[in-house]
């Protein structure tokens, strides 16, 4: 999921200032988890923007399950409050940065032939696993997993330097990370898995330099369609 | 310096070298001091890299620095602050201008520095910089291109024999050690058995690797105990410690350059180790003083 926490109200606002109707849209897939962009979020940025004297013209929170970044679902969604989004200002948008710019450029530019401002209403930070309260960044989509080298945990993530080939020198007596003393040192919790797994072997070859060309942005994938029906 | 890293690397010359911490400015002067106070009494300088994530001049230049003074540098290269393309082409600088060592490192977290919010590099880490570094001595560059003109570079890394828990650190030092190195500097050590055990188990994996003990000089017990409590691999025994508190205030630092000079005497005369690397701190001038204590430097 992608891991997102609110925007301060005031930088809303500040993004906000001489736009008097507004459209605030939600998203009922990662925003519903984290608290940024369900019902109740959604329904909180109405009222706020209310005091402070926008017109808001719709307030849409999908229910749970109904991923914003989808655009066959926020296209569906959408085409129920064309008349408001013509009509309105801005577009405050309660979801990740993907959702945003899969509304901007696949629903209005594309379908509805509008070039409307459009804002963000959260900060996202990372792609996470967890919950239901806590979510740790796992994983940085490096396009060629190195997991089954690694017994299933990856240094790239969770190794505040990324290091590939062991730790550096700023493991804490505790097994913690001195870079951030509440993380666990990620080459301390491979060597003991990979102790306890009996492959600790695996932990003396030398992992070669990683192709980073993978990484190189923006990426983008051609799938076969899902049926929604 | 008349003789290279090299070459003393290659004799039974108990191996000394000192670090030349760069300063923030360009204000060189201080280091130029350091530099001509130190160069002909150990057999390599060898130069910091954003030490601590620090902006402050390079290690190149300070480098250069030593060499325009006829020293002997050693060039500190970091994972952190270069990608795989700046820190070739840097090498190459360094090599065409006489610089043939290297200390391959990762580099402190940026947030331990002055610019906690730059961008990390990390493209590579410290055991695939050895292999960088192995690569242009062969004539190739890091895809395996040509180069017009070869280096020959003398390789390093650090260890951490006081780490704890020691076992991932002495399987990435293993690492290192096959991917080929000529010298290893450790993190300071107070310890002379946790040394005498890293140098069994490195002994035991390549016997021609130089070991160079890492000797921080103590000034207080103040700052013993702050680095226990705050520098992961380093642990400075009660004992030492109980020395620094007893000297009246104001002889911290007699004192430590006692214990650093003591230290390294004993790893000479109990052959602990091939050398020791003196990490001074900003007290660079008391390495002569710290050298004659251990007996190489004639006073």
């Amino acid at each position: 999921m992608i891991g997102q926490v609110k925007k301060p109200i005031e930088e809303i606002l500040e993004y906000l200032e001489g736009k008097k109707k507004v459209v605030i849209y939600g998203c009922g897939g990662c925003a519903t988890v984290f608290h940024t962009g369900g019902e109740p979020e959604v329904n909180e940025m109405r009222s706020i923007l209310t005091e402070n004297g926008k017109d808001v013209l719709a307030a849409i929170s999908p229910p749970f399950g109904e991923f914003t970044c989808y655009a066959p679902w926020s296209k569906k969604r959408m085409s129920g409050y064309k008349e408001q989004v013509k009509d309105c200002d801005a577009i405050v948008m309660l979801c990740c940065g993907d959702g945003l710019q899969v509304v901007r450029e696949y629903i209005l530019e594309n379908d509805f032939g509008l070039n409307k401002s459009i804002y963000p209403g959260t900060n996202s930070v990372g792609h996470m696993g967890g919950g239901p309260s806590l979510f740790r960044e796992k994983c940085i989509q490096c396009g060629e997993c190195e997991l089954g080298k690694l017994c299933g945990i990856c240094p790239m993530t969770q190794c505040a330097k990324g290091l590939l080939n062991g730790p550096c020198g700023g493991t804490r007596k505790d097994g913690k990370c001195e870079v951030n003393p509440d993380n666990d040192c990620a080459w301390v919790l491979i060597y003991k898995r990979l102790k306890e797994l009996g492959e600790l072997d695996k932990m003396r070859e030398i992992i070669q330099p990683k192709d980073w060309s993978k990484m190189q942005r923006p990426r983008s994938l051609e799938v076969e369609p899902l049926s929604l029906e | 310096m008349t003789k290279s890293l090299r070459e003393i690397l290659g004799s039974d010359k108990f191996i000394t070298t000192a670090e030349v911490g760069p300063v923030k400015g360009t204000n060189v002067q201080k280091m130029v001091d350091h530099i001509t106070l130190l160069k002909d009494k150990v057999d390599a300088l060898n130069v910091t890299d954003n030490q601590s994530a620090v902006m402050r001049y390079p290690s190149l230049g300070t480098c250069l620095l030593i060499m325009e003074q006829d020293g002997e540098p050693v060039f500190q290269i970091t994972c952190r602050d270069r990608n795989r393309l700046s820190i070739q082409a840097d090498l190459l600088f360094a090599f065409s201008r006489g610089i043939e060592n290297v200390l391959c490192l990762t580099g402190d977290s940026l947030k331990m520095g002055d610019h906690p919010e730059a961008k990390p590099v990390y493209d590579i880490d410290s055991v695939q910089l050895i292999q960088l570094v192995h690569t242009l001595n062969s004539g190739k560059d890091f895809s395996g291109n040509s180069l017009d003109g070869e280096v020959d570079f003398c390789i390093g890394a650090s260890a951490t024999p006081s780490a704890d828990p020691i076992e991932p650190q002495l399987i990435k030092y293993e690492k290192k050690l096959k991917a080929g190195i000529d010298f290893v500097q450790t993190q300071a050590v107070y310890d002379l058995d946790e040394l005498e055990r890293f140098v069994n188990y490195s002994r035991n994996i390549n016997k021609s690797v130089k070991i160079l003990a890492g000797i921080v000089l103590l000034v207080s017990a103040g700052m013993a105990k702050w680095m226990n409590e705050n520098i992961p691999g380093i642990f400075v025994p009660q004992n030492l410690i109980d020395e620094l508190a007893e000297v009246p205030k104001g002889e911290g630092l007699s004192k430590g350059i006692e214990i650093a000079g003591n230290l390294i005497k004993r790893i000479k005369d109990e052959k602990i180790c091939d050398g020791v690397h003196i990490m001074a701190i900003g007290k660079e001038e008391k390495v002569p003083d710290i050298l004659q204590v251990a007996g190489i430097l004639k006073g």
